[in-house]
């Protein structure tokens, strides 16, 4: 193949790389209906920056009605179908799309050395999908919105108003495009690597989106089946939950789980990849243990399918399930383990650079491993029985997804945004917005395991007055957070296209291949597909790619094909 | 997407435009959209699988007794002998769609047309088949009891992937009317028959549940 640099053997798959799409020119092919991987990352950005304002704003009336034991601001049953909606909303309208759509999209296929995904089609399809179901989903506030809780267990979701019917419908939807964007992001990772790149030299953040993308078409379509099963009960009478007609609630419970635990890994893995490259990035140092990194995701997803009945000890499951389900769920801990400890030992020694992605990136290692540990309290079985339903919950959730996923999506956007933009964003506002966050999400959150060990249930419009001054507490601190959010807004939105300086290529020193082109990205990203020729991170080292598209700045020096064996396959 | 692309013969001034050149990215296109196809019904099996789980779950654990009472009085077992003369329509499906392939394979167009033809025949037949056994089934309807919510859904929800496969091979055979595929170049026709051999496969699982069990 004409394109490779000579000496490098082509790859099974890479006469497909070879061709290049011309680029269109219409605005519509372009910016709306576009099959660009990286534009159709941006609307996933931006629509799922949307819905998560709206979803964030829902918290906060949630916020504002638990300032005073009495609750003023909305009547219980509207506190019920605003905490069902924002809870629905955050998982599958904004992590989820954000963590798989947004960041897979624009960066997957740049990482890999690709020009677009495997099936560009399917990719548009899937992501249209994606604001019609938040649309659904929100305009079921207009017919009465679900208001059992973002899990919906029956028999309280069938009673429910007809939102409910509505929820089912946009979850079953923005499912549908979960599933199709795994299968093409499977496809295109396994089959669409640059030349030379092994398995064993793919950036992390490429193996966390290879172990997700099973996570996406095998658990989603498992859920689908349970809305389904739950939609025609609702509408038809067809008794599969309803007790009164022989039907079973824990049934329920069991479906949903089975996706919604593993749902819980797709929110979280990707994150895991970002994190693994802006860790090494910033402390110019190899991430520590590559392969133990790479396998640990693996793992916690596999593990991930054999945990979803912890959720259930207190739902009647038989008693001697609850001990294997215990101990499964505990297993996670270790390949997590391995993961904490491995970026522990990249920061280890290595020269930190306080950039903003760094500084949320070290947030998420300290926020995420208090998630993690309150996850195992309440995989302890005896401990279960007293936390379950509580605000003790409630705030291991929101250590996990927020401090986890959100603070991880912050250090994505930081990181990427000069790739995406071309542009830098402001380093001091970038700094205020994060010691905001971090003080402000901790004065949110933290209070809540102390509500919950008291014994605040979760969902509750009003609450007894000893509960008051923490509530208060997490209140006014999640106030202060929705602010920190317009610093963001401003900084990313405004700040960076008025007044940022060019971002180059490289503006982080990053290895991975992304950065090896110019900032924009090119519509075909590579002139010429480069050729791998050893994992990414190796610091200090040349760069481990050759036959890469001249590009001023952004490559320190390349080696020559004697130097390094030549790849093959 | 590359099919197309190379049709166009856009290309950024390297590689040579040869049939070569042509068929290695043919076969990297079809061996993607393979990879992709496989994974889509992986998809489809875990969508069947939560089903039969629900109906597991509900005979084994919630249900005393199966079939299940309703009104007062036990709902009686599906019709056998039947269900067996309507498997062997599908899988005799499954046989004529081998043969139509191998017939297209060898380039013998007389061969495919016929088995094909019968394979569509087929498939319809057992459509009505199915039909006439959700008119003749006394359990109580869809909406009757748990027997009924699982077995109407679950079948309901084969047939339909069976609507689907005998309108996609309608699709197929007029496509080959229309000279799309040639004897080597034929990645519809396979992903038709995977498909196809598919829906047979989950047939098996849902007649031994439903029938034997």
């Amino acid at each position: 193949m004409a394109t490779l640099a000579p000496g490098v053997k082509t790859g099974p798959y890479h006469a497909v790389l070879d061709h290049i799409h011309p680029e269109p020119t219409s605005f519509i092919r372009r910016y709306i209906f576009s099959i660009d991987a990286k534009v159709i990352g941006i609307q996933y950005m931006i629509t799922g920056g949307l819905f998560f304002l709206i979803a964030g704003l829902l918290a906060e009336i949630i916020r504002a009605q638990l300032m005073s034991p009495t609750g003023a601001v909305v009547t219980p049953a509207t506190y019920n179908a605003i905490y069902s909606m924002h809870g629905s909303a955050m998982v599958w309208m904004v992590i989820i799309p954000l963590v798989s759509g947004a960041f897979g999209n624009f960066v997957m296929p740049l990482q890999i050395g690709a020009r677009d995904v495997a099936f560009p089609w399917l990719n548009l399809a899937a992501f249209w999908m994606f604001p019609v179901a938040g649309i659904i989903l929100f305009s079921s506030f207009l017919v009465g919105a679900p208001d059992a809780g973002w899990t919906e267990y029956p028999p309280i979701s069938l009673q429910g108003p007809p939102g409910t019917s509505l929820w089912c419908i946009a979850i079953f939807l923005v499912g549908v495009s979960s599933t199709l964007t795994g299968i093409n992001f499977a496809v295109t990772m396994l089959k669409m690597r640059a030349p030379g790149m092994t398995f064993t030299r793919m950036p992390l953040f490429v193996w966390a989106q290879l172990a997700t993308s099973p996570l996406l078409f095998v658990a989603t379509t498992a859920l689908g089946a349970a809305l389904a099963a739950l939609f025609i009960e609702r509408t038809f009478g067809v008794p599969f939950y309803d007790p009164a007609h022989g039907g079973s609630p824990v049934l329920w419970q069991h479906m949903f789980w089975f996706y919604s635990h593993p749902a819980v890994y797709i929110m979280i893995l990707p994150v895991f990849g970002i994190i693994s490259e802006v860790l090494p990035t910033f402390s110019k140092k190899p991430i520590f243990g590559y392969k133990m990194v790479a396998f640990s995701t693996v793992s916690i997803a596999l593990l991930g399918f054999t945990v979803w009945a912890h959720h259930m000890f207190t739902s009647g499951m038989v008693p001697w399930l609850q001990l294997p389900f215990m101990i499964l769920t505990m297993l996670i801990a270790i390949p997590t383990g391995v993961k904490i400890f491995s970026w522990m030992a990249t920061l280890w020694g290595g020269s930190i650079d306080w950039k903003t992605p760094m500084l949320f990136a070290t947030a998420f290692l300290i926020t995420f491993t208090c998630g993690g540990l309150t996850g195992f309290f309440l995989a302890a079985v005896p401990a279960d029985y007293h936390e379950h339903g509580s605000y003790f919950v409630v705030a291991h959730f929101h250590y996990v997804l927020y401090g986890g996923s959100v603070m991880g999506l912050f250090a994505g956007f930081y990181y990427w945004w000069p790739k995406i933009t071309g542009k830098m964003y402001n380093e001091t506002l970038g700094q205020l917005h994060f010691w905001i966050t971090f003080i402000a999400f901790n004065g949110t959150f933290m209070p809540m395991h102390w509500l919950g060990l008291m014994g605040m249930p979760r969902r509750v419009a009003i609450y007894d007055p000893q509960y008051t001054f923490w509530n208060q507490f997490a209140s006014i601190s999640s106030f202060i957070l929705a602010l920190s959010m317009l610093i963001f807004l401003y900084n990313m939105l405004i700040w960076t296209f008025r007044h940022g300086k060019p971002a180059g290529p490289n503006p982080w020193g990053g290895r991975t291949l992304e950065w090896m082109i110019s900032s924009p990205p090119p519509y075909y990203n590579y002139k010429k597909i480069p050729a791998v020729l050893a994992a990414p991170y190796d610091f200090g080292n040349p760069l481990p790619y050759i036959g890469l598209d001249a590009a001023p700045g952004a490559v320190e020096a390349t080696p020559t094909a004697e130097s390094h064996p030549v790849p093959t396959h | 997407m590359a099919v197309s692309v190379a049709k166009q013969g856009y290309h950024l001034g390297h590689g040579e435009v040869d049939d070569h050149h042509d068929t290695v990215i043919y076969n990297e296109t079809r061996d993607m959209r393979l990879l992709g196809f496989v994974l889509f019904l992986c998809a489809d099996v875990i969508l069947f699988s939560s089903f039969i789980f629900a109906y597991i779950y509900l005979r084994t654990t919630v249900s005393p007794v199966w079939p299940p009472i309703m009104d007062g009085k036990q709902l009686p077992r599906l019709d056998v002998a039947f269900a067996c003369f309507n498997s062997v329509v599908l899988f005799g499906s499954g046989v004529t769609m081998h043969f139509a392939m191998e017939g297209w394979r060898h380039a013998k167009r007389g061969m495919f047309n016929l088995f094909m033809g019968l394979t569509i025949v087929l498939g319809a037949g057992f459509l009505a088949g199915q039909g006439y056994e959700y008119m003749h089934a006394k359990i109580g309807g869809w909406s009757g009891s748990i027997f009924g919510a699982s077995f109407f859904t679950l079948t309901g929800m084969h047939g339909f992937h069976v609507f689907v496969g005998v309108c996609y091979l309608i699709v197929l055979w007029w496509q080959t009317s229309r000279s799309v595929y040639t004897t080597d170049r034929y990645f519809g026709l396979t992903a038709g028959t995977l498909y196809w051999h598919f829906v047979d496969v989950i047939w098996v699982a849902l007649f031994f549940l439903f029938y034997l069990w």
